[in-house]
Protein backbone atom coordinates (compact mmCIF):
# COMPACT_ATOMS: atom_id res chain seq x y z
CA UNK A 1 0.00 0.00 0.00
CA UNK A 2 1.33 3.43 -0.95
CA UNK A 3 0.20 5.38 2.07
CA UNK A 4 1.28 8.81 0.91
CA UNK A 5 -0.87 8.49 -2.22
CA UNK A 6 -3.71 7.03 -0.20
CA UNK A 7 -3.70 9.77 2.44
CA UNK A 8 -3.53 12.63 -0.07
CA UNK A 9 -6.37 11.23 -2.16
CA UNK A 10 -8.51 10.15 0.75
CA UNK A 11 -8.15 13.41 2.66
CA UNK A 12 -9.55 15.52 -0.14
CA UNK A 13 -12.24 12.95 -1.02
CA UNK A 14 -13.36 12.62 2.62
CA UNK A 15 -13.85 16.37 2.94
CA UNK A 16 -15.76 16.48 -0.31
CA UNK A 17 -17.86 13.41 0.40
CA UNK A 18 -18.83 14.67 3.84
CA UNK A 19 -19.76 18.11 2.49
CA UNK A 20 -21.91 16.53 -0.22
CA UNK A 21 -24.10 14.89 2.38
CA UNK A 22 -25.60 18.17 3.62
CA UNK A 23 -27.22 21.21 1.98
CA UNK A 24 -24.81 23.69 3.52
CA UNK A 25 -21.76 21.50 2.89
CA UNK A 26 -18.43 23.17 3.67
CA UNK A 27 -20.19 25.96 5.59
CA UNK A 28 -20.69 23.50 8.44
CA UNK A 29 -16.97 23.66 9.21
CA UNK A 30 -17.66 27.14 10.60
CA UNK A 31 -21.34 26.88 11.49
CA UNK A 32 -20.88 24.01 13.90
CA UNK A 33 -18.43 25.80 16.24
CA UNK A 34 -20.46 29.02 15.91
CA UNK A 35 -23.60 27.20 17.09
CA UNK A 36 -21.75 25.66 20.04
CA UNK A 37 -20.36 29.01 21.12
CA UNK A 38 -23.76 30.65 20.65
CA UNK A 39 -25.36 28.16 23.06
CA UNK A 40 -22.73 28.79 25.74
CA UNK A 41 -22.95 32.51 25.23
CA UNK A 42 -26.74 32.46 25.53
CA UNK A 43 -26.71 30.36 28.69
CA UNK A 44 -23.88 32.01 30.62
CA UNK A 45 -24.02 35.61 29.47
CA UNK A 46 -27.76 36.09 29.00
CA UNK A 47 -29.58 33.49 31.13
CA UNK A 48 -27.27 33.14 34.11
CA UNK A 49 -25.66 36.58 33.71
CA UNK A 50 -22.36 35.04 34.70
CA UNK A 51 -20.33 36.14 31.73
CA UNK A 52 -17.99 38.77 32.99
CA UNK A 53 -15.81 41.16 31.08
CA UNK A 54 -15.20 40.46 27.37
CA UNK A 55 -16.96 37.10 27.82
CA UNK A 56 -17.43 36.30 24.13
CA UNK A 57 -13.70 36.35 23.37
CA UNK A 58 -12.93 34.55 26.63
CA UNK A 59 -15.43 31.84 25.66
CA UNK A 60 -14.10 31.52 22.10
CA UNK A 61 -10.54 31.02 23.38
CA UNK A 62 -11.80 28.08 25.44
CA UNK A 63 -14.43 26.57 23.21
CA UNK A 64 -12.59 26.52 19.89
CA UNK A 65 -9.62 24.46 21.13
CA UNK A 66 -11.95 22.20 23.15
CA UNK A 67 -14.28 21.49 20.22
CA UNK A 68 -11.31 20.50 18.07
CA UNK A 69 -10.14 18.05 20.74
CA UNK A 70 -13.58 16.67 21.43
CA UNK A 71 -14.61 16.18 17.80
CA UNK A 72 -11.40 14.47 16.78
CA UNK A 73 -11.21 12.13 19.77
CA UNK A 74 -14.85 11.14 19.44
CA UNK A 75 -14.54 10.54 15.67
CA UNK A 76 -11.29 8.63 16.14
CA UNK A 77 -12.75 6.33 18.79
CA UNK A 78 -15.05 4.81 16.18
CA UNK A 79 -12.60 4.99 13.31
CA UNK A 80 -11.19 1.45 13.39
CA UNK A 81 -14.65 -0.07 13.73
CA UNK A 82 -15.96 2.14 10.95
CA UNK A 83 -13.07 0.98 8.78
CA UNK A 84 -14.40 -2.58 9.04
CA UNK A 85 -15.23 -2.69 5.32
CA UNK A 86 -11.65 -1.97 4.34
CA UNK A 87 -9.96 -3.89 7.15
CA UNK A 88 -11.63 -7.16 6.16
CA UNK A 89 -10.86 -6.70 2.47
CA UNK A 90 -7.37 -5.28 2.13
CA UNK A 91 -4.21 -5.50 4.22
CA UNK A 92 -4.02 -2.00 5.64
CA UNK A 93 -2.20 -0.54 8.68
CA UNK A 94 -4.88 0.17 11.27
CA UNK A 95 -3.21 3.36 12.49
CA UNK A 96 -4.29 4.81 9.15
CA UNK A 97 -7.87 5.17 10.42
CA UNK A 98 -7.35 7.44 13.46
CA UNK A 99 -4.69 9.41 11.56
CA UNK A 100 -7.12 10.05 8.72
CA UNK A 101 -9.62 11.42 11.24
CA UNK A 102 -6.95 13.66 12.76
CA UNK A 103 -5.95 15.06 9.35
CA UNK A 104 -9.51 15.61 8.15
CA UNK A 105 -10.42 17.46 11.33
CA UNK A 106 -7.13 19.39 11.24
CA UNK A 107 -7.94 20.84 7.82
CA UNK A 108 -11.36 21.99 9.04
CA UNK A 109 -9.89 23.37 12.24
CA UNK A 110 -7.35 25.51 10.38
CA UNK A 111 -10.24 27.33 8.71
CA UNK A 112 -11.88 27.77 12.12
CA UNK A 113 -8.69 29.31 13.54
CA UNK A 114 -8.30 31.65 10.57
CA UNK A 115 -11.88 32.87 10.91
CA UNK A 116 -11.44 33.16 14.66
CA UNK A 117 -8.61 35.63 14.19
CA UNK A 118 -10.48 37.56 11.51
CA UNK A 119 -13.36 37.80 13.95
CA UNK A 120 -11.06 38.99 16.75
CA UNK A 121 -9.85 41.87 14.59
CA UNK A 122 -13.34 42.78 13.35
CA UNK A 123 -14.70 42.59 16.90
CA UNK A 124 -12.16 45.18 17.96
CA UNK A 125 -9.94 42.99 20.13
CA UNK A 126 -6.56 44.71 20.22
CA UNK A 127 -3.99 42.63 18.34
CA UNK A 128 -1.16 41.49 20.61
CA UNK A 129 2.42 40.83 19.66
CA UNK A 130 2.04 37.52 21.55
CA UNK A 131 -0.32 36.24 18.83
CA UNK A 132 2.78 34.94 17.09
CA UNK A 133 2.94 32.21 19.78
CA UNK A 134 -0.46 30.81 18.80
CA UNK A 135 0.90 28.35 16.18
CA UNK A 136 3.17 26.82 18.84
CA UNK A 137 0.22 26.21 21.16
CA UNK A 138 -1.83 24.80 18.26
CA UNK A 139 1.03 22.43 17.50
CA UNK A 140 1.16 21.18 21.11
CA UNK A 141 -2.61 20.72 21.08
CA UNK A 142 -2.28 18.72 17.86
CA UNK A 143 0.13 16.36 19.63
CA UNK A 144 -2.32 15.95 22.52
CA UNK A 145 -5.11 15.25 20.06
CA UNK A 146 -3.07 12.69 18.11
CA UNK A 147 -2.20 10.89 21.36
CA UNK A 148 -5.80 10.71 22.58
CA UNK A 149 -7.16 9.88 19.11
CA UNK A 150 -4.77 6.94 18.80
CA UNK A 151 -5.51 5.80 22.33
CA UNK A 152 -9.27 5.82 21.90
CA UNK A 153 -9.07 4.23 18.43
CA UNK A 154 -6.78 1.47 19.72
CA UNK A 155 -8.83 0.49 22.76
CA UNK A 156 -12.41 0.79 21.50
CA UNK A 157 -12.27 -2.31 19.22
CA UNK A 158 -11.24 -4.39 22.26
CA UNK A 159 -13.81 -2.88 24.61
CA UNK A 160 -16.75 -1.68 22.48
CA UNK A 161 -18.47 -0.48 25.67
CA UNK A 162 -16.06 2.47 25.62
CA UNK A 163 -18.20 3.99 22.90
CA UNK A 164 -20.67 4.88 25.64
CA UNK A 165 -18.01 6.09 28.06
CA UNK A 166 -16.00 8.34 25.75
CA UNK A 167 -18.78 10.94 25.24
CA UNK A 168 -19.13 11.22 29.03
CA UNK A 169 -15.37 11.55 29.38
CA UNK A 170 -15.36 14.33 26.80
CA UNK A 171 -18.12 16.09 28.72
CA UNK A 172 -16.01 15.83 31.85
CA UNK A 173 -13.12 17.42 29.97
CA UNK A 174 -15.47 20.17 28.87
CA UNK A 175 -16.51 21.01 32.44
CA UNK A 176 -13.03 20.47 33.80
CA UNK A 177 -11.05 22.63 31.40
CA UNK A 178 -12.32 26.09 32.24
CA UNK A 179 -14.06 26.78 28.97
CA UNK A 180 -16.73 29.11 30.35
CA UNK A 181 -15.05 30.05 33.63
CA UNK A 182 -11.61 31.11 34.75
CA UNK A 183 -10.06 28.45 36.94
CA UNK A 184 -8.55 31.17 39.12
CA UNK A 185 -12.06 32.24 40.21
CA UNK A 186 -13.47 28.75 40.70
CA UNK A 187 -10.75 26.35 41.81
CA UNK A 188 -9.33 26.90 45.29
CA UNK A 189 -5.65 27.87 45.34
CA UNK A 190 -4.36 24.53 46.68
CA UNK A 191 -5.97 22.58 43.83
CA UNK A 192 -5.04 24.94 41.01
CA UNK A 193 -1.81 23.13 40.16
CA UNK A 194 -3.76 19.85 39.98
CA UNK A 195 -6.30 21.47 37.69
CA UNK A 196 -3.50 22.56 35.38
CA UNK A 197 -2.35 18.94 35.02
CA UNK A 198 -5.30 18.54 32.66
CA UNK A 199 -3.61 19.22 29.30
CA UNK A 200 -6.72 20.82 27.80
CA UNK A 201 -7.14 23.19 30.77
CA UNK A 202 -3.49 24.08 30.48
CA UNK A 203 -3.64 24.69 26.73
CA UNK A 204 -6.78 26.81 27.02
CA UNK A 205 -5.14 28.93 29.73
CA UNK A 206 -2.17 29.41 27.42
CA UNK A 207 -4.39 30.38 24.49
CA UNK A 208 -5.99 33.05 26.71
CA UNK A 209 -2.63 34.34 27.90
CA UNK A 210 -1.33 34.98 24.40
CA UNK A 211 -4.60 36.02 22.74
CA UNK A 212 -6.24 38.20 25.40
CA UNK A 213 -3.65 39.11 28.03
CA UNK A 214 -0.63 39.59 25.80
CA UNK A 215 1.57 37.38 28.00
CA UNK A 216 3.91 34.75 26.46
CA UNK A 217 2.83 31.14 27.03
CA UNK A 218 4.02 28.96 29.88
CA UNK A 219 6.74 27.23 27.84
CA UNK A 220 7.60 24.76 30.57
CA UNK A 221 4.06 23.35 30.70
CA UNK A 222 3.83 23.23 26.92
CA UNK A 223 7.11 21.32 26.74
CA UNK A 224 5.93 18.76 29.31
CA UNK A 225 2.60 18.28 27.50
CA UNK A 226 4.39 17.86 24.16
CA UNK A 227 6.84 15.39 25.64
CA UNK A 228 4.21 13.20 27.31
CA UNK A 229 2.05 13.27 24.18
CA UNK A 230 5.06 12.31 22.08
CA UNK A 231 5.72 9.35 24.37
CA UNK A 232 2.11 8.18 24.15
CA UNK A 233 2.18 8.52 20.35
CA UNK A 234 5.36 6.44 20.17
CA UNK A 235 3.87 3.74 22.37
CA UNK A 236 0.64 3.68 20.39
CA UNK A 237 2.54 3.34 17.11
CA UNK A 238 4.31 0.28 18.52
CA UNK A 239 1.02 -1.12 19.79
CA UNK A 240 -0.73 -0.64 16.45
CA UNK A 241 2.11 -2.36 14.68
CA UNK A 242 2.03 -5.36 17.01
CA UNK A 243 -1.73 -5.76 17.02
CA UNK A 244 -2.28 -5.01 13.35
CA UNK A 245 -3.78 -8.34 12.30
CA UNK A 246 -5.55 -8.79 15.63
CA UNK A 247 -7.79 -5.86 14.77
CA UNK A 248 -8.90 -7.59 11.57
CA UNK A 249 -10.24 -10.45 13.67
CA UNK A 250 -11.82 -8.13 16.23
CA UNK A 251 -13.82 -5.99 13.87
CA UNK A 252 -15.60 -8.92 12.19
CA UNK A 253 -17.32 -9.91 15.43
CA UNK B 1 7.88 -30.17 -11.03
CA UNK B 2 11.14 -28.31 -11.05
CA UNK B 3 9.46 -24.93 -11.35
CA UNK B 4 9.90 -22.01 -9.00
CA UNK B 5 7.37 -21.80 -6.21
CA UNK B 6 5.63 -18.46 -5.67
CA UNK B 7 3.87 -19.46 -2.49
CA UNK B 8 4.33 -22.29 -0.03
CA UNK B 9 1.93 -23.10 2.79
CA UNK B 10 2.98 -25.51 5.50
CA UNK B 11 0.48 -26.69 8.13
CA UNK B 12 -1.37 -23.42 8.30
CA UNK B 13 -3.90 -23.18 11.11
CA UNK B 14 -6.23 -20.29 11.62
CA UNK B 15 -8.98 -19.58 14.11
CA UNK B 16 -11.31 -16.77 15.06
CA UNK B 17 -12.26 -16.10 18.62
CA UNK B 18 -15.44 -14.34 19.53
CA UNK B 19 -16.34 -12.57 22.70
CA UNK B 20 -19.25 -14.14 24.57
CA UNK B 21 -19.11 -12.73 28.04
CA UNK B 22 -16.37 -10.91 29.88
CA UNK B 23 -14.12 -13.89 30.44
CA UNK B 24 -15.36 -16.52 28.06
CA UNK B 25 -14.20 -16.61 24.51
CA UNK B 26 -15.39 -19.06 21.91
CA UNK B 27 -12.90 -20.29 19.32
CA UNK B 28 -13.84 -21.31 15.84
CA UNK B 29 -11.06 -22.98 13.97
CA UNK B 30 -11.39 -22.28 10.27
CA UNK B 31 -8.25 -23.78 8.74
CA UNK B 32 -6.58 -27.02 9.88
CA UNK B 33 -3.05 -27.89 8.75
CA UNK B 34 -3.46 -26.51 5.28
CA UNK B 35 -0.47 -27.20 3.06
CA UNK B 36 0.03 -26.62 -0.65
CA UNK B 37 2.26 -24.72 -3.06
CA UNK B 38 1.66 -22.38 -5.92
CA UNK B 39 4.10 -22.50 -8.85
CA UNK B 40 5.10 -19.44 -10.85
CA UNK B 41 2.67 -18.73 -13.68
CA UNK B 42 0.11 -21.17 -12.41
CA UNK B 43 -3.52 -20.52 -11.56
CA UNK B 44 -4.68 -22.48 -8.56
CA UNK B 45 -8.39 -22.94 -7.94
CA UNK B 46 -9.91 -23.27 -4.49
CA UNK B 47 -13.27 -25.01 -4.22
CA UNK B 48 -15.41 -26.21 -1.35
CA UNK B 49 -18.84 -25.69 0.17
CA UNK B 50 -19.98 -22.78 2.29
CA UNK B 51 -17.93 -22.46 5.45
CA UNK B 52 -15.14 -24.65 4.13
CA UNK B 53 -12.61 -21.85 4.73
CA UNK B 54 -12.09 -20.61 1.16
CA UNK B 55 -12.45 -16.92 1.87
CA UNK B 56 -10.52 -17.10 5.13
CA UNK B 57 -7.70 -18.84 3.28
CA UNK B 58 -7.56 -16.02 0.78
CA UNK B 59 -7.50 -13.43 3.57
CA UNK B 60 -4.66 -15.24 5.31
CA UNK B 61 -2.76 -15.34 2.01
CA UNK B 62 -3.29 -11.62 1.39
CA UNK B 63 -2.05 -10.71 4.87
CA UNK B 64 -5.36 -9.40 6.22
CA UNK B 65 -5.19 -12.13 8.85
CA UNK B 66 -2.16 -13.78 10.31
CA UNK B 67 -2.21 -17.56 10.65
CA UNK B 68 -2.05 -18.87 14.22
CA UNK B 69 0.50 -21.55 13.45
CA UNK B 70 2.27 -23.00 10.46
CA UNK B 71 4.26 -21.15 7.87
CA UNK B 72 3.59 -19.19 4.70
CA UNK B 73 6.56 -18.56 2.46
CA UNK B 74 5.95 -15.73 0.07
CA UNK B 75 8.09 -15.56 -2.99
CA UNK B 76 6.86 -12.45 -4.74
CA UNK B 77 7.08 -8.70 -4.58
CA UNK B 78 3.51 -7.58 -4.88
CA UNK B 79 0.27 -9.43 -4.40
CA UNK B 80 -3.13 -7.97 -4.97
CA UNK B 81 -6.46 -9.10 -3.72
CA UNK B 82 -9.08 -8.88 -6.40
CA UNK B 83 -12.32 -7.98 -4.74
CA UNK B 84 -14.94 -5.65 -6.09
CA UNK B 85 -15.69 -2.12 -5.01
CA UNK B 86 -13.09 -1.80 -2.27
CA UNK B 87 -13.31 1.60 -0.58
CA UNK B 88 -16.13 2.83 -2.82
CA UNK B 89 -17.74 6.02 -1.57
CA UNK B 90 -21.21 6.66 -3.00
CA UNK B 91 -20.87 10.45 -2.73
CA UNK B 92 -17.85 10.52 -5.07
CA UNK B 93 -17.85 10.30 -8.85
CA UNK B 94 -16.95 7.17 -10.79
CA UNK B 95 -13.61 8.70 -11.74
CA UNK B 96 -12.75 9.53 -8.13
CA UNK B 97 -13.74 6.07 -6.98
CA UNK B 98 -11.42 4.52 -9.55
CA UNK B 99 -8.52 6.45 -8.07
CA UNK B 100 -9.41 5.61 -4.48
CA UNK B 101 -10.13 1.96 -5.07
CA UNK B 102 -7.05 1.49 -7.24
CA UNK B 103 -4.77 2.86 -4.54
CA UNK B 104 -6.45 0.68 -1.91
CA UNK B 105 -5.80 -2.34 -4.12
CA UNK B 106 -2.10 -1.49 -3.85
CA UNK B 107 -1.39 0.61 -6.95
CA UNK B 108 0.39 3.96 -7.02
CA UNK B 109 -1.67 7.01 -7.78
CA UNK B 110 0.30 7.60 -10.99
CA UNK B 111 -0.33 4.02 -12.11
CA UNK B 112 -4.07 4.33 -11.63
CA UNK B 113 -4.11 7.70 -13.39
CA UNK B 114 -2.26 6.32 -16.40
CA UNK B 115 -4.76 3.46 -16.65
CA UNK B 116 -7.83 5.63 -16.15
CA UNK B 117 -8.78 5.61 -19.85
CA UNK B 118 -8.39 1.85 -20.10
CA UNK B 119 -10.49 1.26 -16.98
CA UNK B 120 -13.30 3.55 -18.12
CA UNK B 121 -13.33 1.97 -21.56
CA UNK B 122 -13.53 -1.55 -20.17
CA UNK B 123 -16.36 -0.63 -17.79
CA UNK B 124 -18.41 0.91 -20.64
CA UNK B 125 -19.49 3.59 -18.18
CA UNK B 126 -17.88 6.67 -19.76
CA UNK B 127 -21.13 8.63 -19.74
CA UNK B 128 -21.68 8.09 -16.02
CA UNK B 129 -18.04 8.72 -15.05
CA UNK B 130 -18.59 12.19 -13.61
CA UNK B 131 -21.80 11.31 -11.80
CA UNK B 132 -21.67 10.32 -8.13
CA UNK B 133 -21.67 6.60 -7.49
CA UNK B 134 -25.01 6.79 -5.68
CA UNK B 135 -26.68 7.21 -9.07
CA UNK B 136 -25.22 3.88 -10.32
CA UNK B 137 -27.14 0.62 -10.25
CA UNK B 138 -25.53 -2.27 -8.38
CA UNK B 139 -24.64 -3.88 -11.70
CA UNK B 140 -22.85 -0.71 -12.82
CA UNK B 141 -20.93 -0.55 -9.53
CA UNK B 142 -19.83 -4.15 -9.92
CA UNK B 143 -18.71 -3.47 -13.49
CA UNK B 144 -16.66 -0.50 -12.36
CA UNK B 145 -15.15 -2.57 -9.54
CA UNK B 146 -14.18 -5.38 -11.89
CA UNK B 147 -12.67 -2.99 -14.43
CA UNK B 148 -10.42 -1.46 -11.76
CA UNK B 149 -9.34 -4.80 -10.37
CA UNK B 150 -8.50 -6.41 -13.71
CA UNK B 151 -6.40 -3.49 -14.92
CA UNK B 152 -3.86 -3.47 -12.09
CA UNK B 153 -0.67 -5.46 -12.27
CA UNK B 154 0.84 -7.71 -9.63
CA UNK B 155 3.01 -10.81 -9.26
CA UNK B 156 0.28 -12.73 -7.54
CA UNK B 157 -3.44 -12.21 -7.93
CA UNK B 158 -5.79 -13.41 -5.23
CA UNK B 159 -9.25 -13.58 -6.72
CA UNK B 160 -12.44 -13.93 -4.69
CA UNK B 161 -15.73 -14.57 -6.52
CA UNK B 162 -15.54 -11.69 -8.93
CA UNK B 163 -16.78 -13.11 -12.18
CA UNK B 164 -20.51 -13.10 -11.58
CA UNK B 165 -20.96 -9.40 -12.20
CA UNK B 166 -23.12 -7.32 -14.49
CA UNK B 167 -25.33 -8.53 -17.30
CA UNK B 168 -24.63 -11.52 -19.47
CA UNK B 169 -22.61 -9.63 -22.08
CA UNK B 170 -20.37 -8.10 -19.44
CA UNK B 171 -19.93 -11.45 -17.70
CA UNK B 172 -18.60 -12.96 -20.91
CA UNK B 173 -16.27 -10.01 -21.41
CA UNK B 174 -15.06 -10.26 -17.80
CA UNK B 175 -14.45 -13.98 -18.15
CA UNK B 176 -12.50 -13.42 -21.38
CA UNK B 177 -10.36 -10.72 -19.76
CA UNK B 178 -9.70 -12.93 -16.75
CA UNK B 179 -8.78 -15.85 -19.00
CA UNK B 180 -6.36 -13.74 -21.00
CA UNK B 181 -4.79 -12.56 -17.78
CA UNK B 182 -4.36 -15.87 -15.98
CA UNK B 183 -3.47 -17.98 -19.00
CA UNK B 184 -0.44 -15.74 -19.56
CA UNK B 185 2.33 -15.78 -16.97
CA UNK B 186 0.18 -14.55 -14.13
CA UNK B 187 0.30 -16.50 -10.87
CA UNK B 188 -3.10 -16.53 -9.26
CA UNK B 189 -5.25 -18.12 -6.60
CA UNK B 190 -8.87 -18.27 -7.67
CA UNK B 191 -11.70 -18.88 -5.23
CA UNK B 192 -15.10 -19.62 -6.67
CA UNK B 193 -18.38 -21.43 -6.21
CA UNK B 194 -18.61 -21.95 -9.94
CA UNK B 195 -16.95 -25.22 -10.90
CA UNK B 196 -17.22 -24.27 -14.55
CA UNK B 197 -15.16 -21.12 -14.03
CA UNK B 198 -12.55 -23.08 -12.11
CA UNK B 199 -12.38 -25.62 -14.92
CA UNK B 200 -11.83 -22.89 -17.46
CA UNK B 201 -9.21 -20.92 -15.54
CA UNK B 202 -7.25 -23.16 -13.22
CA UNK B 203 -4.36 -25.53 -13.82
CA UNK B 204 -4.62 -27.20 -10.45
CA UNK B 205 -7.24 -27.07 -7.74
CA UNK B 206 -7.39 -27.32 -3.96
CA UNK B 207 -10.53 -28.86 -2.46
CA UNK B 208 -11.23 -27.60 1.03
CA UNK B 209 -13.65 -29.39 3.32
CA UNK B 210 -14.33 -28.19 6.84
CA UNK B 211 -11.09 -26.23 6.80
CA UNK B 212 -8.95 -29.20 5.77
CA UNK B 213 -7.38 -29.91 2.41
CA UNK B 214 -9.29 -32.86 0.99
CA UNK B 215 -7.37 -32.94 -2.29
CA UNK B 216 -4.81 -30.99 -4.33
CA UNK B 217 -4.38 -32.12 -7.90
CA UNK B 218 -5.08 -31.24 -11.51
CA UNK B 219 -8.36 -29.39 -11.86
CA UNK B 220 -10.11 -32.14 -13.84
CA UNK B 221 -9.41 -34.88 -11.32
CA UNK B 222 -10.26 -32.76 -8.26
CA UNK B 223 -13.48 -31.53 -9.79
CA UNK B 224 -14.64 -34.98 -10.85
CA UNK B 225 -13.98 -36.28 -7.34
CA UNK B 226 -15.85 -33.28 -5.90
CA UNK B 227 -18.79 -33.85 -8.24
CA UNK B 228 -18.92 -37.53 -7.34
CA UNK B 229 -19.06 -36.67 -3.65
CA UNK B 230 -21.77 -34.05 -4.19
CA UNK B 231 -23.85 -36.61 -6.09
CA UNK B 232 -23.40 -39.17 -3.33
CA UNK B 233 -24.45 -36.63 -0.68
CA UNK B 234 -27.51 -35.72 -2.70
CA UNK B 235 -28.56 -39.36 -3.10
CA UNK B 236 -28.12 -40.25 0.59
CA UNK B 237 -30.23 -37.23 1.55
CA UNK B 238 -33.16 -38.16 -0.67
Amino acid sequence: MHYRDLVSVKLWFNLKSEANKTYLGYLWWLLEPILHVAVFFLVFEKLLQRGGENFLIFLLCGNIPYLWFSKTVSNASNSVLNGRGLITQVPIAKVFFPMMVVLTDLVKQMFVFIFFFLFLILYGQAAQSTWIYVPAIILVELLVIVAFAMLSAAITPFVPDLRHIIPTGLMLVMFGSGIFYSYKDVVSAEYQSWFMMNPMANLIENFRRVIIDGIPPDWFSLAIIALVSGLVIGLMLMLFQRLDTTYAKLVVQ
Amino acid sequence: MGQEKRLILENVNFKYSSRNTFFRRAHHQVLYDVSFSLYAGETLGVIGGNGSGKSSLLKVLSGIYQCDSGEIIRNYKKASLLALGIGFDIELTGRENILLSGILLGARRSEVESKLGEIIEFSELDEAMDEPLKTYSSGMRARLGFSIAISLESDLMLIDEVLSVGDNAFRLKAMAAMKERVLSHQSAVFVSHSLRQVEQLCDRTVWLEGGRVRAVDTTSSVISAYRAQQKELASTKS
